[in-house]
């Protein structure tokens, strides 16, 4: 049978999407569903002195109009969003322990705040009403009488002794202040360095922007409990999330999320409005449906990024590493939902160089402002991008070429494994290599001859190299359930939740293989707590890691369930079985049974050695679940070659070459399309994007899709990619990744080529995004002095 | 209230419907057509483009009243049988030309459009066609690869 691990395959799950048969939450309906709508703040930061909600109540078509107060007298708490994630080492702790502030700050979230409104955009109060456009209506009658407060929205001036504060209960606004690393000894070090770089680097916040807009759909029957309708990236935590905040056990939520339009990292915790469809149900008895519209959803989704690094490298005369030491600097928002970027951040911020000795201080800071979450790569992108600018600007203080300077600094195959200065354990990783090979793809050494060539042009040609690692790490519990029907059907049940990533067609590609059954004859279930008990959702790398683990656990088990049913049928013993393409063979008389007869017989007779008549004896079905780390890190490099129009700072990609280690590709097609789609939002993010807020009001500026610049099309340069393979032993399949691939360099790539572009003019660190008008003023600077 | 009448994928159907209702929200709640997608408030993304007598649109951007009338084509529509898709949705599935797939209907629409009345090949033209359309997922490379591959379909065959 032709081997589907590693085969660029079509997708399974493409047919029913391009048909328009998919279906996302909005495109689903209960009866006798009725509409949501939010009021939401138009301040960054006001106390709430009273709502005239008459109006509104008053409106045709409303059927209430609900605040926080209805939902704490309802006898509910606000969510708990865990934000604190496990450590990337120890799953058993949590990332953040001993902070400096003698805390780790982790605040409920109340759906509808109560006392104080904190960032523009927080849902206030629900109105729910028979149509969509009835409860919309509506909810602009609402009148709240606030009482404007001073608001910060930038977390340096948040961690101000005077900066205004959000919770009563955090007075500095500081969640945590961690120091890793001993800074006397890194002092030390600084103190004797041949050479030392500091600069400051302001990653921007970026807006997740999934094409689906958030959605929920809530109900309530008395028997069963709550019911949400909403995309996510896994149900399980969405459901103990519930039912945690609505005081239920966690069998009285069932969480569905059916097709989901994108993920990328916010859709893994639980968004206020999808609490409040549920509360809300009960008390009104009927299912109530909502949806965001884009504004709102710039006012409101979950956000990534927005992280200061203060950075410090210490080297010596020969551009060797000695030391880094980084302050970061994390805008939560305005509410505790993820540390995930700074845990990350940090654990990844030596990335691919020998650095003997490292610190860092990290500071999470409460702002007014939507909270953040992980966001595609979620720190190791930040933290890549300080990295790499800092080696070039090392190498031009110092005069060493920026390839030199790397190839001196790189971890060497002999160093393997390498235990970070961080505590991450890279066992596989051909850094230098990646690196070569990026240099001779994108024909690096003859740059030089298309710089001049695009100076007669009367453009400024520029090429940036960035290395990375990353450490995929997520939640680390996983189950997933494999089970042959009598009729040869092969029902995959996992935790993970696609949101684009094809897990119907790469896992049945693993199945497939590993238990000899045809891609056709598997289906995949997921999305539904009602059948999915544990399991930690997509996000991190982890699903192909995780999932495809635990089949070839599951594979093994089914094959030892089925033997010695294989035997009764084959009329031989368990000892003459073997296990071939899916069949069990008789070593003496060569006859077969394929996994449908055991299936059958099971069906039929219950497995032998079952005691009872219970259901599951009856079926031939196996679990394997995980609880810990499965380690693997992703790696590559990336050169991007960029030409910036003198005049206009007009920048164009020209080509751009990508070398990614994903260990085993499953599937090249899905690997690489991830990287194309990775590679979009680091681009958007380095020339496009960026969330942008008037820094005295704390009123919102990017509203929406035509003040927020996301790559389309043409943005998308000449791609050059290759999938090398250094697989990882950590485990069966040796994958590590490919999700984060195109995105961890990106911006380090476009930064660095820039920086090139712009090196006769300005050697300032350019904003982020650099836009056409901000490389403009880097160029013209200099015309006014 | 109003009656709007419109030929959807062939079919022909009159609904009384609100003054204020958008082509869109026609499409997807009155007639339960939900293929068709809704990503943005400000036309600029495009997961609504329908065919409006033979004309991409953003069906956002058009009242129902102002279909009235008109001849409708939705992603539902454009196979030419049930068990069949059309060229550019082959091209799609072909050229892993979608992740999510929530953008892609109304990338398909546009896309047909795009081959019936312009169809240049060069990645520039075919950037410009797509100008219209966000996707956040697949970073278009694999898009511009599918309108490629159903221009050749189109013209009879994958490979003519």
């Amino acid at each position: 049978m032709p081997k589907l691990i590693g085969q660029p395959m079509p997708r399974a799950e493409d047919a029913r999407l391009v048909a328009g048969k998919g279906q996302y939450t909005d495109d689903v309906s209960l009866p006798g569903q009725v509409y949501a709508a939010f009021l939401r703040s138009s301040r960054p930061h006001a106390v709430i002195r009273g709502m005239d909600l008459e109006a509104a109540r008053s409106a045709p078509g409303v059927i209430a109009v609900l605040t926080g107060q209805d939902y704490l007298d309802g006898g509910h708490q606000g969510m708990d969003h865990v934000p604190n994630p496990a450590d990337a080492i120890a799953h058993e702790q949590r990332a953040f322990n001993d902070s400096l502030t003698g805390h780790v700050f982790n605040q409920r979230h109340i759906p509808l705040p109560i006392d104080k409104v904190r960032h523009v955009g927080e849902a206030v109060v629900m109105v729910v009403a028979e149509t969509q456009r009835e409860a919309r209506d509506a909810a602009e009658l609402v009148d709240v009488d606030y009482d404007p407060l001073p608001a910060v929205v930038d977390a340096d001036k948040g961690m101000l002794p005077d900066a205004p504060q959000l919770w009563d209960n955090l007075p500095s606004n500081l969640c945590f202040q961690v120091q890793i690393g001993n800074p006397e000894d890194i002092a030390r070090i600084f103190a004797g360095a041949h050479h030392v770089v500091r600069r400051e680097f302001r990653n921007s916040r970026i807006v997740n922007c999934q094409m689906e807009p958030r959605s929920a759909l809530g109900s309530y029957d008395p028997e069963s409990g709550y019911l949400l309708i909403s995309g996510s990236q896994g149900v399980t935590r969405q459901q103990l999330c519930i039912a945690d905040a609505l005081k239920v056990p966690r069998t009285q939520v069932r969480v569905i999320s059916p097709d989901v339009g994108g993920g990328f990292g916010p859709r893994s915790m639980v968004n206020p409005e999808q609490l409040a469809v549920l509360w809300a149900s009960k008390r009104v008895g009927r299912p109530i449906k909502w949806t965001s519209d884009r504004n709102e959803a710039f006012l409101s989704d979950y956000q990534g990024r927005d992280q200061v690094a203060r950075a410090a490298m210490a080297l010596s005369a020969d551009g060797r590493i000695l030391a880094v030491d980084h302050e970061l600097i994390g805008n939560v928002g305005a509410h505790t939902v993820s540390y995930v970027p700074l845990s990350n951040g940090s654990r990844v911020m030596t990335t691919v160089y020998h650095v003997p000795a490292a610190a860092a201080k990290l500071s999470a800071v409460m702002t007014n402002s939507a909270p953040t979450g992980p966001y595609r790569g979620a720190g190791r992108p930040e933290s890549t991008h300080v990295m790499e600018r800092m080696l070039d600007i090392a190498a031009r203080e110092l005069g060493i070429d920026r390839v030199e300077i790397r190839r001196r600094n790189l971890i060497q195959p002999g160093q393997m494994p390498y235990r970070s200065p961080m505590g991450l354990n890279y066992d596989s990783g051909a850094f230098a290599a990646n690196m070569e090979r990026a240099l001779t793809v994108s024909e690096w050494d003859a740059a030089e001859a298309r710089r001049a060539a695009a100076r007669a042009r009367g453009r400024w040609l520029g090429i940036g190299v960035a290395n990375y690692v990353e450490s995929p790490v997520g939640a680390p519990k996983e189950r997933i359930e494999l089970t042959v029907e009598p009729d040869g059907r092969v029902d995959l049940v996992a935790g993970t939740q696609t949101t684009g990533q094809g897990h119907a067609t790469t896992f049945a590609q693993v199945l497939a293989d590993k238990l000899g059954v045809p891609f056709e004859a598997i289906s995949l279930r997921t999305g539904d707590s009602a059948f999915v008990s544990v399991g930690g959702g997509t996000h991190s790398d982890r699903s192909m890691r995780l999932v495809g683990t635990l089949i070839v656990q599951a594979v093994s088990s089914l094959v030892d369930l089925g033997k010695p049913v294989a035997a009764t049928l084959l009329d031989t013993t368990e000892g003459q079985v073997s296990f071939i393409d899916g069949e069990y063979v008789d070593a003496t008389s060569q006859r077969k049974v394929g996994l449908a007869d055991v299936a059958r017989r099971i069906a039929e007779s219950g497995l032998p050695d079952a005691e009872g008549a219970a259901a599951d004896t009856h079926r031939f079905r196996v679990v394997a679940e995980f609880n810990g780390r499965i380690p693997a890190h992703p790696t590559g490099a990336a050169v991007c070659e960029l030409e910036v129009d003198p005049d206009t700072g007009e920048v164009e990609l020209t080509r751009y070459t990508s070398i990614d280690d994903v260990g085993t590709p499953i599937n090249p097609l899905i690997v690489e399309g991830q990287v194309h789609g990775g590679l979009a939002q680091g681009i958007g993010q380095a020339l496009y994007e960026g969330f942008q807020v008037d820094p005295e009001s704390g009123q919102v500026l990017s509203g929406s899709y035509m003040d927020y610049g996301v790559a389309r099309a043409g943005a998308l340069p000449p791609l050059r990619i290759e999938l090398t393979e250094d697989p990882t032993s950590g485990n069966p399949l040796g994958v590590k990744g490919g999700g984060e691939s195109g995105i961890t360099p990106a911006t380090a790539a476009i930064f660095n080529a820039l920086a090139d572009a712009l090196r006769e003019v300005t050697t300032d660190e350019l904003p982020m995004p650099a836009t056409a008008a901000s490389i403009w003023e880097a160029i013209h600077q200099g015309d006014r002095v | 209230m109003m009656q709007v009448h419109v030929t959807i994928n062939g079919e022909s159907v009159s609904r009384d419907v609100d003054d204020r209702t958008l082509l869109v929200e026609f499409i997807r709640k009155d007639l339960g057509l939900t293929g068709t997608h809704v990503g943005c408030d400000t036309s600029q993304c495009g997961a609504c483009t329908v065919h409006l007598d033979g004309v991409a649109v953003k069906s956002c951007s058009v009242l129902a009243a102002q279909a009235s009338g008109g001849d409708v084509v939705t992603i539902e529509g454009l196979a030419p049988s049930p068990d069949a898709l059309g060229p550019v949705q082959e091209a799609f599935v072909a050229c892993h030309g979608l992740q999510c797939g929530f953008c892609t209907p109304g990338m398909i629409m546009a896309v047909d459009h795009y081959l019936t009345v312009d169809g240049r090949l060069d990645d520039a033209s075919i950037c410009h066609g797509l100008e219209g359309n966000i996707c956040r997922c697949t970073g278009y490379v694999n898009i511009i690869e599918a309108v490629k591959h159903a221009a050749a379909a189109r013209q009879g065959g994958p490979h003519a």
